[in-house]
């Protein structure tokens, strides 16, 4: 049986984690707010440019230079996967999610007798593929810290997105990252980049898009157009994904630290009765002691 | 007087977003005023001004852009551009030792910043649209 002092002292280790975990729920929850903030900042630009190019996509016919981020390379052998992870730890399943599904997603598309690169975005997913798949990784990003620096950071992992496009390294391009749904649920979530993928969202409108081509002017044309527009659109998805990571690894943590303050709550709650219940088992035992000594003389 | 409703978006957020007058937008073959029913147009900019202005042509507002695309149809004129300063908080020095520095430097990233510098002085000392 444990003495009284071993459980104080358990209750009060217990004690001071529930204190860290609910310094980190707090924490956690006020930069949820600002990320969400920022991530609903970015969105009318994105989609703006969304719809810009969904009535410009049509246009593209050849598949020369810039044009090629669109219509693909005609190829689909080399695959570059870019899983986007937290660089911290402690919020739960989210970053082992990803890599689970990008690990799964690399062996399916080996599976398929496909080259597949990895470029990993966040210390976690880095030294998860370090770990297992090393030769694989072409570059990694780390400590992005997309709520502060915010477009810039996006613009480094998009430029070099692009200059192993164009240098042919790669034919499809694919995220891997954590949407975030709501505060407290994220859905890993899988994205072609490069080619585009306009198919879901110019599909229904195709109707009326023929009658927008039809009255918009374009300066300086269509082609030149697109191809400023194409890589921009590259950079933006970048963002827009590592914004909405950010917002979602944060909203992670702060379920996680709820979940683990309370589990320490219970815990302290049953150490607590344990100890009551020793220290009345002392008495009674001392009691005793002092009852059948009495007795005896 | 009509109004046309102007949205400036940047990547990180909305900047500015109202109606008004007119608007001056950097086209990239030449710079193009919108009045409100100005035909529908998909433009892509060039690093220069943006000047908005009220009903009665008093200049609202100006930003430099540093590039983007600007949508314009008769009710509304969106300006999408990659950063965006009000003119009055650009430091004329500050850019000034930036193309320096940037001058000698052979690398693209380094002559498109050191374009858009230019463009930043240059749209300094220009007076230009001030007043209509």
């Amino acid at each position: 049986m444990p003495s009284l002092k071993d459980i104080k002292t358990q209750i009060n280790s217990v004690g001071s984690t529930k204190k860290i975990t609910s310094a980190m729920k707090m924490v956690a929850a006020s930069k949820l707010r600002r990320s969400q903030e920022k991530a609903e900042a970015a969105r009318p630009y994105s989609s703006r440019l969304e719809e810009m190019l969904a009535s410009l996509a049509s246009s593209a016919s050849s598949g020369e230079g810039i044009i090629k981020l669109l219509t693909g390379t005609g190829n689909d052998q080399n695959y570059i996967v870019v899983p986007v992870s937290a660089d911290r730890g402690l919020c739960g399943g989210f970053n082992s999610s990803i890599n689970r599904e990008t690990f799964k997603l690399v062996k399916s598309l080996e599976g398929d007798g496909k080259n597949v690169q990895i470029m990993p975005v966040g210390k976690k997913s880095r030294d998860f593929f370090n770990r297992v798949m090393k030769d694989q990784i072409t570059e990694s990003f780390v400590d992005l810290n997309i709520s502060n620096t915010g477009y810039e950071s996006a613009l480094q992992v998009s430029n070099k997105l692009q200059e192993l496009y164009f240098e042919g390294k790669f034919d499809k391009c694919i995220l891997i990252f954590n949407k975030f749904k709501s505060a407290i649920s994220q859905e890993v979530t899988q994205q072609q980049l490069i080619p585009l993928d306009v198919s879901d969202s110019s599909k229904e409108e195709n109707v009326d898009d023929s009658a927008v081509k039809a009255i918009y002017d374009y300066e300086p044309d269509e082609e030149t157009i697109l191809k400023d527009l194409l890589p921009k659109n590259v950079s933006i998805q970048i963002f827009k994904v590592l914004l909405e990571s950010d917002a979602g690894e944060h909203g992670a943590r702060m379920a996680a630290m709820d979940n683990a303050t309370r589990n320490a709550g219970e815990m302290i709650d049953s150490l607590t009765l344990k100890y009551n219940r020793t220290r009345q088992a002392f008495i009674t035992k001392e009691l005793i002691e002092i009852i059948s000594g009495a007795e005896s003389i | 007087m009509a109004k046309i409703s102007f949205d400036l978006v940047s990547p990180e957020n909305l900047i500015f977003n109202d109606e008004v007058g007119m608007i001056i937008v950097p086209g990239k073959d030449g710079d193009f005023g919108v009045l409100p029913g100005h035909s529908k147009v998909m433009s892509s900019l060039r690093p220069g001004r943006v000047m908005v202005y009220g009903e009665d042509k008093n200049l609202l507002k100006a930003f430099f852009v540093s590039g983007g695309f600007a949508e314009v149809n008769p009710e509304k004129c969106i300006v999408l551009a990659e950063s965006v300063d009000e003119i009055n908080t650009l430091e004329k020095s500050s850019i000034e030792k930036e193309v320096e520095e940037l001058k000698d430097q052979e690398t693209d990233a380094a002559k498109e910043q050191l374009s858009i510098a230019k463009a930043k002085i240059e749209a300094l000392d220009s007076s230009f649209y001030e007043k209509i």
